[in-house]
């Protein structure tokens, strides 16, 4: 029997009154956040250094010109590390956001369970994620002086795993100097995240996978894994956009000096505010940062195309 | 419609109020902006102190101070040079003044200006020179304090060790041979290094590294101030005697990675028995521990002050300060320039240099008999003759920030977690270094 055609509803207008409350808020944010954005595009345009910066917008007009001596000559002291500072910062990120995603879930697994303290035990897991960035660079940097530092203290002098103290701010072992404070402070963030995904997991599938006798490891990788997916991904995603932009660890903990934390802890945030300030070429500062930011929203796109099935997925779908 | 013509009691009133407003106007305190450097310990109330005289003999003046941290005070001055916002007298770091009047926000100091003060003539030669770019005659700011460099060391190690200071500071050679035997000399049960000094985790490298760089014959620029000269070679001479002593290990590994600060503490701690710096530790070493001093030390009762030991083309310290400047945005010039001058006046300067134990810049203060009872000060003051600046160059920042990069890096190197240490190696990176700095020097122009 064929079906009725269905009743076609009047196509009805948009209502605009929605949109008007939207207005402020739009234009606000455009203030706020396309305003500094179209700027530093039309200053990475200009000659804009130490003679010209008094003039600002009003500097000499180049085009294109700082985005070929960034991208194309090797001459540009911008360049100088650069090659360095991106294998430290691919390096720095895959490490860290990995890292801190393992620990958030495995620790999130943990406080899913049902232990007396648990509240409290969860309270205090989030402590390093409360403490600013800038604050965790400092402590670390006191923590890793090789002299007086307490990790060394603590490895070399009470546990004896080494017999010399090793140098942590200075050489290739400063790279495990920046990653272990990144990790140590995102992964109770994750942890949160993880934790609120798993509670929204129902019962059920757990209830029939015991009585067909599955182990808890079994059902970790195909109950709980699966349905955590969208969010693991999402979060990865996160990490990796945060770690390529960091800035502040690295800052706070090698800030005094030229602010170079020699070639295993420079990451391309640092190096670029720092090249394109101390050597005053704030064009091609400007040019660089939207380089980066050209890259990153194609790595966005990129990560959205192959994951956009996955990541509108719930967990309890 | 015929234009209204005013009330002529309302006309009378406006008349009125514009008269007492400009009455008011002219009596009222003329305010300025001054901004300085964090130099003493209390320096807000010392400069209230500081500007006493000269507020009661304006009493129509108020100025507003604000102290700037070292650290953080290069972001503000270009950030107010840039955009024209800020203060009437501004403090300026002696590298710094090329830097700042390239930018067109300082005013210039005119030929009567300067005759009011004496003219260059009244100022040390090498701190006047600070206040002009090479290139350009007109002078941007007047030399208010200054500071030179010079070794601390301990008597009593040097004593026990059976050294003479007199030889031990003549020349390179015999420094070196002074440090390997001074080095590990027991004080009070505890082994003490012979030398300390701060790796690249620190604002002073270049500093450091100048004077022993000047007494090996060499420089920074080329004599066209066109080209680094730090791959010179005795540029290169230089940077590998000075790291020899960590890569010799008579200055600790440890020290290598801690800052001006941390090393000073080390010397006030007994752990170093020589220490290379300025005459701003003499105030600590002077001030009583309840005041956050080092009075009661070991090595406050113990040391003396030598010249740096002479290379082959002789001995020479860093001589830098500070100058005082008009910011070209300033509504109040004639006020902020009497302000200035009372500052770099020579009354001022004494008093300022007795709150900071820095040096005053006119030579009719450095002359002052009372000053020079103190023999550290009178000795930092004859050292101070023999001072050197670095060129001044509108491009000195970004350059200064290129050759704190790499000679800080070579600390990498002479602590063993960097290649291995070498004078070819020291040799190859300051080639790199002095490309980098002809790149940054090119992309100025």
């Amino acid at each position: 029997m064929p079906r009725a055609a269905a009743p076609r509803l009047p196509r009805r207008r948009p209502d605009p009154f929605p949109y008007l409350l939207l207005l402020p808020a739009l234009l606000l944010m455009a203030a706020v956040n396309l305003t500094p954005i179209l700027q530093g595009f039309y200053m990475s345009l200009l000659k804009l250094n130490q003679f010209t910066l008094a003039q600002y917008l009003d500097a000499p007009f180049v085009g294109l010109d700082n985005y070929r001596r960034v991208l194309f000559d090797g001459a540009s002291p911008l360049r100088a590390g650069l090659g360095l500072a991106l294998r430290n910062t691919l390096l720095y990120t895959a490490v860290v956001s990995l890292s801190a995603i393992a620990i958030g879930l495995g620790m999130a697994l943990l406080m899913n369970r049902d232990f007396p303290g648990r509240n409290l035990a969860r309270t205090l897991l989030l402590l390093p994620w409360i403490v600013p960035s800038y604050v965790v660079g400092s402590l670390w940097g006191f923590m890793w002086q090789r002299d007086v530092g307490i990790i060394n203290t603590v490895l070399v002098d009470w546990l004896h795993l080494l017999d010399e103290r090793p140098f942590w701010l200075i050489g290739a072992n400063s790279f495990w100097a920046i990653v272990i404070p990144t990790v140590w402070r995102t992964w109770p963030v994750l942890m949160l995240i993880f934790l609120a995904a798993l509670q929204s997991i129902p019962e059920d599938p757990y209830e029939a996978a015991t009585l067909d006798g599955v182990s808890r490891w079994q059902q970790f990788l195909h109950i709980t894994l699966p349905l955590l997916k969208p969010v693991i991904l999402i979060q990865l995603m996160f990490q990796i956009i945060d770690n390529i932009y960091s800035y502040n660890l690295v800052s706070m903990m090698f800030g005094n000096g030229a602010g170079y934390p020699g070639e295993w802890a420079d990451l391309l945030m640092p190096l670029l505010t720092r090249q394109s300030f101390s050597y005053w070429l704030f064009g091609q500062g400007a040019a660089v940062s939207f380089v980066m930011m050209a890259l990153m929203l194609v790595f966005v796109g990129l990560w959205l195309r192959a994951f956009r099935q996955q990541m509108s997925d719930t967990p309890h779908a | 419609m015929s234009p209204q013509q005013p009330h002529p009691l309302l006309f009378r009133l406006a008349q009125g109020l514009l008269a007492t407003g400009l009455a008011l106007g002219s009596a009222r305190a003329a305010e300025l902006n001054l901004w300085v450097m964090s130099t003493t310990e209390q320096q807000q109330a010392d400069m209230r102190e500081l500007l006493k005289p000269h507020l009661a003999a304006n009493p129509a003046l108020r100025v507003n101070v604000t102290v700037l941290n070292w650290e953080s005070a290069w972001a503000k001055v270009t950030a107010a040079a840039a955009s024209g916002q800020g203060p009437d007298v501004i403090e300026l770091g002696s590298t710094w003044v090329p830097a700042v009047s390239s930018m067109g926000a300082l005013e210039s100091i005119g030929a009567q200006q300067q005759r009011e003060l004496g003219g260059a003539q009244a100022f040390m030669p090498v701190m006047w020179s600070t206040t002009h770019r090479h290139d350009d005659p007109k002078i941007y700011a007047v030399p208010w304090y200054a500071d030179a460099r010079a070794a601390f060391y301990r008597t009593d190690v040097f004593k026990k060790a059976g050294v003479d200071p007199r030889d031990a500071f003549a020349n390179w050679g015999s420094f070196k041979q002074a440090m390997q035997k001074i080095n590990g000399t027991e004080i009070a049960g505890k082994k003490i290094a012979a030398l300390g000094y701060p790796g690249k985790n620190d604002w002073n490298v270049v500093h450091n590294m100048a004077p022993w760089i000047w007494s090996a014959g060499g420089d920074f620029l080329s004599a066209d101030r066109k080209r680094s000269a730090l791959n010179a070679t005795e540029a290169v001479q230089a940077i590998v005697y000075y790291t020899s002593f960590a890569a010799e290990g008579l200055v600790p590994r440890g020290a290598l990675e801690k800052d001006s600060g941390q090393i000073e503490s080390g010397f006030f701690n007994g752990q170093y028995a020589v220490i290379f710096t300025g005459p701003w530790i003499l105030k600590q070493m002077a001030t009583p521990k309840a005041k956050g001093g080092q009075l009661e030390t070991l090595a406050a009762s113990n040391f003396a002050i030598a010249p740096y030991p002479a290379g082959l083309k002789g001995n020479a310290t860093l001589l830098s300060g500070s100058s005082l400047a008009i910011m070209k945005s300033s509504k109040h010039k004639a006020e902020a320039w009497k302000l200035l001058s009372y500052l770099t006046g020579r009354e001022a300067q004494l008093r300022y240099s007795q709150m900071s134990s820095m040096l005053p810049t006119r030579l009719d203060a450095m002359d002052d008999p009372q000053l020079k009872r103190d023999p550290h000060v009178a000795q930092f003051l004859a050292l101070a003759k023999n001072g050197r600046h670095y060129p001044s160059v509108a491009g000195w920042g970004p350059l200064e920030s290129v050759y704190l990069k790499n000679l800080g890096s070579m600390f990498d190197m002479v602590g063993g977690v960097r290649g291995k240490y070498s004078p070819l190696a020291v040799k190859q990176a300051m080639d790199a270094a002095a490309l980098e700095a002809d790149q940054v020097l090119n992309a100025a122009q």
